[in-house]
């Protein structure tokens, strides 16, 4: 975008047929206008892609929306039934809402937690062991979640799945055990395969971090006799504060709406009503049952969530600045 | 008359009429095709975009090229076929539906043609039919099932039905006979699992809501029943419970295998195919995709229909399929220049006998019944015997959608909810759905 930026040409000549006399006062409201022109591009193009679908799905939820009221195109308020609804259905506050939510929280730790002690792995190697294992890692980053997905299914699978084998090879249990159809042991699957797919990105963000910690700082507490934990915790954690807001953040989004890896999983999609997240719900209640409204609103709600968590945890990050 | 297809028997004894009829059905429809090419349709440079589905038949792809050449040359259009996962086909017809990106022409299954053109999505057919000649010879089951306000918007395309499929060899080895009631169907399993420790003597799915209906049926209960213009799901009937209490009571005994809890049919399907299932549920059209998957099954397996309780026959789900021509369809003509050439003629039976299923033109049907195949005439008996509807409402989709029957299985089968509570439960959503609740 800023290669287009006409940057050395000032008010060019195409601008002054239209400024004529009153060339002063043209100047300075140009001035503050350019900036805006050169925006307006870009803020059209956010507007078309994200505004405007973000705003649709807002008027849906205030609808009572389905097949026909697409194909027709009229509209068929009900003001907030649709969020009456969710709020008031059992299987929000039981099911949906505590599986998003302590999902969401058990994963962004330890995605965080196992990326940035692989971070400190890579930090410590030599140039050819960062490498190759920053190579390794890039690999479970670059899988596509739905691939990914199928391999985890598979392992766990309960009659030729390898983990079963695993457990009655060594006399664990006696006869397979199906483990998608529990609501604890189905979150832990996805939890690995969650975790397993989003460790390389805060490895290499928090790697980058690691590197750019200035040596004079380690080694003057190395003297000082602050051990590896100390130094770890006292020095170069609060040098990469900023790098850990935006790692915390943005796992957060993800593992707050994650899908397909719960979707894909066998009974995933609906048939266990124990395992629904927000946003299988909202997905199943839409295209399954044709109430897009009703989806819609799911879909504001998780929205509104993850709104909230964002705001309130920058804002922590920021009263921490000012101290 | 519509109200009156619900039940089982009805639809059964249409089936036997509709071959009844062929007799005197049947004599017209060979010149049909002749009036009903009569050269007006020009595709020249035009691309119809069809969707097929594909799950648990065979592979359909030699099929289509050569349909595709056969269209080109009789209408200059290009065809673009494009295969569809039975399990995300719903799905994506709503969201296309929604998108206005639909095909020109789908393959819909029975239960969904009423719902896409209760949301204006299809067109309909009527004129085009009477057009080419073909009102009289279609079967009317589908008809019925494609039949909307009074018109028809979906063309039968084929029919199928399950029933019954075991595997020789193990059934040989651990020294049974195949079933012909419940309680053989019980100690052959029993045989089967003191033979064979580690196979699985009979699937029983938790996620494949079609081989859970005929065990309702056979014990007397009803999935759905119309009065007047409410549903009332049967789900819950003591004959219902019944039935469901031998069906999952087989895998609560051991003689399915944990992973079946969350078993589609295509998992079915290839279990079977390995060699690993004693018998399980499997449609008409599961025979050619079960070599397919593995040569070495070629020979080894047979069919039955599903036993009845004390004998006869347990009734089966009467599926099928239907082409629809949706409502986005630029030239509907060269849509349904397509749809005549694959439900009628040579490349109907075709798929019929590639496939495995039931032509849905009365007169060609009537061959595959009289066929002796042993892999052919048990489901042919099936299909003419026993065959039953799911509940004929636009809002069976929605039900199909939420997985109200699987739900409920896959609660019995894991142990979490008995079958009193899981059927109960299952049938007060089936009842709501049916009646356009949510």
């Amino acid at each position: 975008m800023t290669s287009t930026l006409p940057v050395a040409v000032p008010a060019g000549p195409g601008q002054q047929p239209g400024s004529g006399g009153r060339r002063p006062l043209g100047k300075s409201l140009l001035a503050r206008v350019r900036p805006w022109m050169l925006l307006t591009p870009a803020l059209l193009v956010l507007a078309v892609l994200l505004l405007w679908p973000l705003v649709r799905v807002g008027l849906f939820s205030l609808q009572d929306y389905g097949l026909k009221e697409i194909v027709s195109g009229e509209p068929n308020w009900i003001g907030l039934g649709n969020y009456v609804e969710v709020f008031t259905s059992s299987q929000l506050w039981t099911v949906v809402l505590p599986n998003t939510v302590v999902f969401a929280v058990l994963s962004v730790s330890f995605t965080v937690i196992f990326g940035t002690a692989v971070a400190v792995l890579l930090a410590s190697l030599g140039r050819v062991w960062r490498t190759i294992v920053s190579s390794a890692i890039m690999a479970a980053w670059a899988m596509p979640a739905v691939t990914g997905t199928y391999v985890w299914v598979w392992i766990f699978d309960a009659d030729r799945g390898v983990f079963n084998h695993v457990l009655q090879a060594l006399g664990l249990q006696d006869a397979p055990v199906n483990w998608f159809t529990d609501r604890w042991s189905f979150y832990a699957i996805v939890l690995l395969n969650v975790v397993h797919h989003g460790f390389p990105f805060v490895a290499i963000t928090v790697l980058a971090g690691l590197l750019g910690v200035p040596k004079e700082l380690l080694e003057a507490a190395e003297i000082d006799g602050a051990g590896a934990w100390r130094r770890f915790f006292s020095v170069i954690v609060p040098q990469l504060k900023q790098i850990f807001a935006v790692v915390i953040i943005l796992s957060t989004i993800w593992d707050f709406k994650v899908f397909a890896q719960v979707y894909l999983m066998p009974g995933g999609a609906g048939s266990n009503r124990e395992v629904l997240n927000l946003g299988v719900w909202s997905y199943t209640e839409s295209f399954g049952q044709n109430r897009y409204g009703f989806g819609a609103a799911i879909a504001v709600l998780l929205t509104l969530l993850l709104l909230g968590i964002t705001v309130a945890y920058v804002r922590t990050i920021l009263k921490e600045e000012e101290l | 008359m519509r109200r009156e297809m619900w039940t089982r028997r009805n639809v059964g004894a249409v089936a036997t009429a509709a071959l009844v009829a062929l007799g005197v059905a049947a004599c017209g429809s060979g010149g049909s095709g002749d009036d009903g090419g009569d050269g007006t349709v020009d595709g020249e440079g035009k691309t119809l975009d069809v969707w097929i589905m594909q799950g648990t038949n065979p592979s359909a792809d030699d099929f289509f090229d050569e349909v595709g050449t056969a269209f080109k040359e009789e209408t200059g259009a290009e065809l673009n076929v494009e295969f569809v996962e039975w399990a995300d086909a719903h799905d994506r017809f709503v969201t296309s539906i929604a998108g206005q990106t639909t095909p020109d022409v789908a393959e819909t299954g029975t239960t969904w043609t009423p719902e896409f053109a209760d949301a204006g999505a299809l067109a309909p057919l009527d004129d085009y039919i009477e057009q080419a000649g073909l009102g009289d010879d279609l079967v009317e089951g589908l008809v019925e099932a494609g039949t909307y306000d009074g018109q028809l918007y979906g063309m039968p395309w084929y029919a199928g039905v399950r029933s019954l499929v075991y595997n020789t060899e193990i059934f040989e080895q651990a020294g049974v006979e195949p079933p012909t009631t419940w309680a053989e169907i019980e100690s052959a399993a029993k045989a089967i699992k003191e033979k064979f420790p580690d196979k699985t003597a009979v699937a029983v799915p938790g996620d494949a809501e079609f081989t859970v209906y005929p065990w309702v049926w056979g014990a007397g209960g009803e999935v759905a029943t119309l009065d007047g213009d409410t549903w009332t799901s049967g789900l819950d009937s003591p004959e219902s419970q019944e039935g469901l209490s031998f069906w999952t009571g087989l895998a609560a005994d051991g003689y399915s295998s944990a992973g079946a809890t969350t078993w589609r049919e295509t998992d079915v399907l290839d279990a079977f195919a390995q060699g690993d299932v004693g018998m399980a549920i499997m449609g008409s059209w599961t025979p050619g995709a079960i070599v397919e998957a593995n040569k070495d099954m070629e020979g080894k397996f047979a069919a039955v229909p599903i036993p009845g309780k004390d004998g006869g026959m347990s009734p089966s789900v009467l599926g099928g399929s239907h082409l629809s021509v949706f409502e986005t369809a630029e030239d509907k003509d060269l849509a349904f220049a397509f749809v005549e050439l694959m439900t009628t003629g040579e490349f109907a039976t075709k798929w019929g006998e590639q496939a495995g299923y039931f032509p849905g033109q009365t007169s060609l049907l009537d061959e595959t019944l009289k066929s002796t195949d042993p892999l052919v005439a048990p489901f042919a008996k099936q299909f003419v015997e026993g065959g039953a509807s799911v509940p004929v409402s636009p809002n069976f989709g929605a039900v199909q959608a939420k997985l109200t029957t699987s739900t409920m299985m896959q609660s019995i089968l894991s142990g979490s909810e008995d079958v009193a509570t899981a059927s109960t439960k299952a049938a007060d959503e089936m009842t709501s759905l049916l009646n356009g609740g949510s």
